[in-house]
């Protein structure tokens, strides 16, 4: 009998040998993605690195040199470099604000009871399946003076002027207005998510203290709603700094260099001119410039809404 | 049967199937054997002739051509895709890029056709000329044309006043007509060649520097030859842009175009000049494409050429594959940049049917098909003979196009260009800026 107990519990100690701790457990399932990112993240950037400390050359067979900081340091004195990152900076900011803002609006309309509510979800979110390579070529018919919106507007008015935004003091703000209206969607429809939490009660309660409409939003729809339009925020900082496609159709960069983000300048650097290494040392500094952002926001915003 | 009788009567039916044996021959020639398929490639341009041709080789001799375009921007992706390896085989390239995917050791040169002989015979010299580097044919002739031939907008000029009498003969007599046109009434005389293209720009730049007498590069030592001299071709160039720019003629937008919105905007009719591909004679004087259909003409060539030689080539790649591959390579080039298992030139015919595209081939330019396709394109009987004129007549800028950093430069005028405009950029520091970067690119790659 005893032997039989002794064997049991030796059985049951192996069983409890056997079972796996959290954090195992979490390696397990987590190791394929990890794996994929080692492929897909990891290798690039090293690969990016070593490009950085190297001049790459292709014509008169392939070979590289060793070249030490020398790429970051022509980064760093190059005005071209210092204009792009002026450009991107001023692209982000419209672009994240026009987002954050359509797609709060987004939100709260399509929260409304309505009618047709099925019907006008789906045409909003629209945008958002719409490609961004498709999305540059009607923006650019959209803003140009010949086959522009505003000239058919003014021309159904009869009158005759062109206005052209296609030019260096517009370029930026038809770019932000554009790639607004492609994220805008998305963003819309996690506030309509989080929205659709926000018990009635609450409402009722504002109601009954007689709070005006603009402070029953700022005291019970917005504190909810926080943590996701920071991280929305942060989400469409990243998508606005490494857009290329939307601007590569639309503007070419133009006209001149006004709309040459570093995104931009990167695939002319290293994709055009063939200068892979100083190309590759520019891709750090952007990376930078993103890692830079999205941490400021963490530090000013994101943290707090945390502690809530 | 006597063994004489049997050799007669072998050689009679023999000769007899002289002709059948040739065309299966010649078909047979042109059937890949290798199995494998082989990838075509090219720019987004009428795809769905390209495809049907593509088809039709396919049907004929049984082969397995995978043919796709690439979007975006061509000359960067395709060079990318040689640095790869990838599976290309044919692709569409501009002479400079040719030259410059040679120097890279990634394209096989047309000599290794067995045509060869053939097909040079039937070019015309300046393509030749145009397409050889180191002494190599590098393809087979896709399209030749002239971009930069002035296209003018009949109705607008003659309402002005104006006749062909009129015509200007040189850039500075078209620059001094603009500004008479404007002061006529007509509020947009000129559509500049300022598109954003990688042929915009830059090319508008190269070719009125070129029409004016200087070449921008030494076509040998490659050595930049642009001076400050203000009676100079590109001092005199830049001038007459800067002069332009500023009197606000021509809205900041163009130099965001793409080809499509720049020709769309001249077949508007708004504009009275603008230098344009010559087979886009054709596209204005559609009806129903354009708003000036029937009454575009181009300015003939008098005291100097006009534009420069556009043209593209069907290029092999040198990829490793096996050799029965590069066989089935070379069979499908040369079906389809020259003659086909019947010998015609079937594909080039097509695209002078179709879109007006000019051929590099005698045979292709001498035929009656052609001379009644481009009468039916034109607005007026005696424009055919100014067309061939201005065809023939046009210069190719062998100095930058025919050496490797061509396209670094392109990219590089590009952008200097367009800034001279936008900040009012200064004459000679702009043409010293152009100079300087040539020698920069020829130290770089040890010329």
């Amino acid at each position: 009998m005893a032997t039989m107990t002794d064997k049991k519990s030796l059985g049951r100690s192996r069983l409890k040998r056997r079972e796996l701790t959290d954090g195992q457990f979490a390696l397990m399932i987590g190791l394929p993605v990890i794996l994929l990112l080692v492929v897909i993240v990891a290798y690039p950037l090293v690969y990016s690195g070593w490009m950085a400390f190297h001049r790459i050359m292709f014509f008169g067979g392939y070979r590289t040199k060793f070249v030490g900081f020398k790429n970051f340091q022509t980064v760093l004195t190059d005005p071209e470099f210092w204009w792009c990152t002026w450009v991107t900076v001023r692209f982000t900011l419209e672009s994240v604000i026009l987002t954050m803002l359509l797609g709060l609006a987004i939100g709260l309309l399509l929260n409304r009871p309505s009618r047709f509510g099925g019907l006008w979800r789906t045409l909003v979110f629209l945008p958002w399946c719409v490609s961004l390579y498709g999305a540059g070529l009607m923006f650019a018919y959209l803003a140009r003076g010949q086959t522009g919106l505003p000239t058919a507007v003014l021309a159904h008015l009869g009158m005759k002027q062109v206005p052209d935004f296609m030019t260096t003091r517009s370029i930026i703000e038809v770019l932000a207005i554009g790639s607004s209206w492609t994220m805008a969607p998305l963003v819309g429809f996690f506030v309509l998510a989080n929205l659709k939490t926000i018990p009635r009660r609450l409402y009722d309660l504002a109601a009954i203290d007689q709070l005006t409409p603009l402070e029953t939003f700022w005291n019970v729809t917005l504190p909810p709603l926080r943590f996701t339009l920071f991280v929305f925020t942060s989400i469409a900082t990243v998508l606005s700094m490494k857009l290329f496609d939307f601007i590569f159709v639309l503007s070419d960069g133009g006209p001149g260099d006004a709309s040459s983000t570093l995104t931009y300048q990167l695939y002319k650097v290293s994709f055009k001119n063939l200068n892979l290494g100083y190309g590759a040392a520019m891709s750090f500094f952007l990376l930078f410039l993103i890692i830079g952002s999205t941490m400021g926001l963490y530090l000013v915003w994101g943290r707090r809404e945390k502690q809530i | 049967m006597k063994r004489r009788e049997f050799g007669t009567l072998a050689a009679a039916l023999g000769l007899a199937a002289t002709p059948f044996s040739r065309a299966f021959a010649s078909v047979a020639d042109f059937e890949p054997t290798s199995g494998k398929p082989v990838y075509f490639r090219g720019w987004q341009f009428a795809p769905e002739i390209v495809q049907s041709n593509v088809k039709r080789y396919n049907d004929l001799e049984h082969g397995k051509i995978d043919y796709a375009t690439v979007t975006g921007d061509y000359p960067s992706i395709m060079e990318q895709s040689l640095i790869a390896k990838a599976d290309l085989d044919m692709l569409y390239a501009n002479p400079s890029t040719a030259v410059r995917y040679y120097e890279g050791g990634w394209v096989m040169p047309a000599e290794t056709l067995p045509a060869i002989a053939d097909i040079k015979a039937d070019m015309l010299p300046q393509f030749l000329d145009a397409w050889s580097y180191d002494g190599k044919l590098l393809g087979l002739s896709y399209f030749a044309s002239t971009r930069g031939c002035i296209h003018t907008n009949l109705l607008a000029y003659n309402k002005a006043g104006m006749t062909d009498k009129d015509f200007p003969k040189d850039w500075d007599a078209l620059y001094d007509q603009i500004y008479a046109l404007h002061d006529k009434g007509v509020a947009t005389p000129i559509l500049p060649h300022w598109f954003g293209e990688w042929y915009g720009i830059s090319w508008g730049f190269v070719m009125e520097v070129l029409n004016r007498g200087n070449p921008v590069a030494d076509p040998t030592t490659h050595k930049p030859t642009m001076t400050v001299d203000p009676n100079g071709p590109a001092y005199k160039t830049l001038a007459q842009w800067k002069k332009l720019w500023k009197s606000k003629l021509v809205p900041q937008e163009v130099l965001t175009y793409n080809e499509a919105a720049y020709i769309d905007a001249f077949a508007s009719g708004r504009y009275v000049f603008s230098p344009q591909q010559i087979y886009d004679v054709q596209t204005m004087n559609t009806p129903g494409r354009s708003q000036i259909a029937g009454h575009t003409t181009i300015l003939p060539v008098a005291k100097q050429p006009w534009g420069l030689i556009d043209s593209a080539l069907y290029l092999m790649t040198n990829r490793k594959r096996p050799e029965a591959q590069t066989a089935d390579v070379r069979k499908f080039t040369s079906w389809y940049g020259f003659k086909d298992g019947d010998g015609k030139t079937f594909v080039a015919d097509r695209w002078m049917e179709t879109h007006m595209l000019f051929s590099a081939y005698k045979s292709v330019m001498d035929s009656p098909a052609t001379e009644a396709r481009i009468k039916k394109a034109i607005a007026r009987p005696e424009d055919y003979a100014v067309l061939l004129d201005v065809y023939k007549q046009t210069p190719f800028p062998t100095g930058i196009w025919r050496v490797v950093w061509s396209e670094e430069f392109n990219s590089f005028l590009k952008d200097t260009l367009s800034k001279f405009l936008l900040n009012d950029g200064d004459i000679a520091d702009t043409i010293k800026g152009m100079n300087d970067q040539i020698s920069s690119l020829n130290d770089k790659y040890g010329i």
